[in-house]
């Protein structure tokens, strides 16, 4: 599979510290991709730096198979559309913003129009084509800088936690958005998001980050603590890994690795854990159990097996799931 | 007492009056401190933003040296292109003593580190998601050059006010490079000075009220500028 970007020894320092160090990431093109993490994970800076808006301190981004070198080449930058987490709208209404981006990108004058009626009609934008930006509420200003970033129909659209600080029925309106956007031939959608759960149902494929470096693990099960002894000390648990890897201050297990009993198992797997069921939730298709077991996990079943086990909120049951399932990084 | 009002009340007859010397003097001071701001402007400005968006090298050591030309003493510029103007210096054969090019060089020196160090304050104060969101729009260097400069044009434009305001009220430089030549390079400031100590004092205090009724309105434009906008 073509990737739209490859990262090799990416390294960047906010002073002494180390925010972000992949040494090698393969995005895939024409995907829906969700960058996960929690906040401060470094999902702003790896999107700044796809975005070509900041140069890492170390290591080279290939875009579509080609080098790129700062400042982007035009064609390249036509090639990008980013939309940050507070995004900046110049003084003007939305129809000016969206064309000063147009003739920026080098689009001709007479398509001008056509192209931003198309970028506010796509964002359900239309009606305030010339309402100035700063009299924009929250969500408004986030639909037009989206329309305005997909204006110039980039094949590359980023998008920085485009859910934050957005209600309910404007966060469907983007999940929306962001459904048709990945669904056009030839584009690429990549979106950060703390929301883990949404990001992979929305997304075709995901990107974890802890602490600056990206991770296998999906991040359902995300505990931060200490390691001795291949048992990783969450500060209310002891997790049985079968790491040596006596440095490692995170760990996460894959909700599909978790077995689900009313009882305690006898078995070969190592961690049994005790909890009350607080949360049970359909997911496309899965269901979705959050037990307490002094940490909070989840764990991911099926229809079948809910209704076999027929649990109920407020259950006790047994948590188990085998040293081998535990990601350490 | 009654001199000091005799010659305010003699000061705002050569006022109202529109005396031909008086408003002769305010016009030469003020067009040559208007073609000194025009001249440091159009120089300061893209430098200062140049200088406010990019990183390099000496970046530092030239930020220094703009600290320090700030607090430069007007007469030292003056004495310095006197020098290079004289007609034994480098510059002799231009004839540019006593002239006000002189006058307007001096000038456009003296409040060019203000215009390009207010210029830098006046971009970098810009809203920190400007510049990455032009480059991310695809802004080249000279757009993004316009854009930042159109964004932040009250601020640049206070830059310039201010240099003109400096530019008007300077004596020295005037003085030494522009000789004091009745009707070719007499200002405002330096025929103040001449006046008083010729005791012609209801001249220089009727040029002074002109040089502060200039300064009010030069500071009204400033508040009008610097006030919040949507």
């Amino acid at each position: 599979m073509s990737s739209s970007y490859q990262l090799k020894n990416i390294k960047v320092h906010h002073g002494q510290q180390c925010v972000l160090d992949i040494p090698e990431l393969s995005l895939p093109e024409e995907k829906c991709i969700a960058l996960l993490g929690d906040n401060g994970a470094g999902k702003s800076t790896l999107l700044d730096l796809l975005a070509f808006t900041s140069r890492p301190d170390q290591g080279e981004i290939t875009l579509k198979r080609q080098a790129a070198l700062y400042p982007l080449h035009p064609k390249q930058r036509q090639m990008i559309g980013y939309v940050p987490q507070h995004p900046f709208l110049l003084a003007g209404s939305v129809a000016d913003n969206i064309q000063l981006a147009l003739r920026l990108q080098g689009i001709e004058r007479k398509q001008h129009q056509n192209q931003i009626k198309q970028a506010l009609e796509l964002v359900n934008l239309d009606h305030l084509a010339q309402q100035a930006a700063h009299t924009l509420s929250g969500g408004e200003l986030k639909r037009a800088a989206i329309a305005r970033a997909v204006a110039y129909q980039p094949d590359i659209l980023l998008l920085d936690e485009p859910f934050s600080h957005l209600d309910q029925i404007h966060s469907q309106q983007f999940e929306d958005i962001i459904q048709h956007l990945a669904s056009q031939s030839g584009k690429t959608v990549i979106f950060s998001t703390h929301d883990r759960l949404q990001g992979l149902a929305l997304a075709d494929s995901t990107i974890n980050l802890v602490a600056g470096k990206t991770t296998k693990s999906p991040l359902l099960n995300l505990f931060h603590g200490t390691m001795h002894d291949q048992v990783f000390d969450t500060g209310h648990l002891q997790i049985h890994t079968i790491s040596q890897l006596a440095t490692a201050r995170h760990i996460a297990i894959d909700p599909s690795e978790i077995i689900i009993s009313t009882q305690e198992l006898q078995s070969s797997m190592q961690n049994h854990y005790m909890g009350r069921l607080i949360l049970i939730a359909e997911e496309i298709g899965t269901i979705r159990l959050t037990i307490d077991c002094g940490e909070r996990f989840h764990a991911i079943i099926s229809p079948k097996s809910l209704s076999d086990l027929n649990l109920t909120i407020g259950d006790t049951v047994w948590l188990n799931f085998k040293s081998t399932a535990v990601s350490i990084f | 007492m009654g001199y000091f009002s005799d010659s305010l009340a003699a000061a705002f007859q050569l006022i109202i009056s529109f005396d031909k010397d008086i408003y002769q003097i305010a016009i030469t001071s003020v067009s040559i401190s208007f073609f000194a701001a025009l001249i440091a402007a159009s120089l300061a400005i893209p430098a200062g933003i140049y200088m406010a968006l990019n990183q390099f090298s000496g970046k530092q050591i030239i930020q220094h040296l703009l600290n320090t030309l700030m607090a430069m003493p007007t007469v030292v510029i003056g004495l310095l292109l006197y020098g290079l103007f004289s007609r034994l210096g480098p510059l002799g054969h231009l004839d540019l003593l006593y002239t006000p090019t002189a006058i307007i060089i001096a000038e456009a020196i003296l409040i060019f580190p203000i215009m390009m160090n207010l210029a830098i304050v006046a971009v970098t104060s810009a809203d920190q998601r400007l510049v990455p969101t032009l480059i991310s729009l695809g802004a080249k260097p000279i757009a993004l050059s316009i854009q930042v400069a159109k964004h932040s044009r009250f601020a640049i434009l206070a830059a310039i006010i201010t240099g003109f305001g400096r530019a008007i009220g300077e004596v020295g430089a005037a003085m030494m490079l522009g000789g004091n030549i009745e009707g070719f390079t007499r200002t405002m400031t330096t025929a103040i000075a001449l006046q008083t100590s010729k005791g012609e004092f209801e001249t220089g205090l009727a040029l002074g009220l002109l040089l502060l009724v200039i300064a009010f309105i030069v500071n009204f434009m400033l508040s009008w500028l610097q006030r919040p906008h949507s």
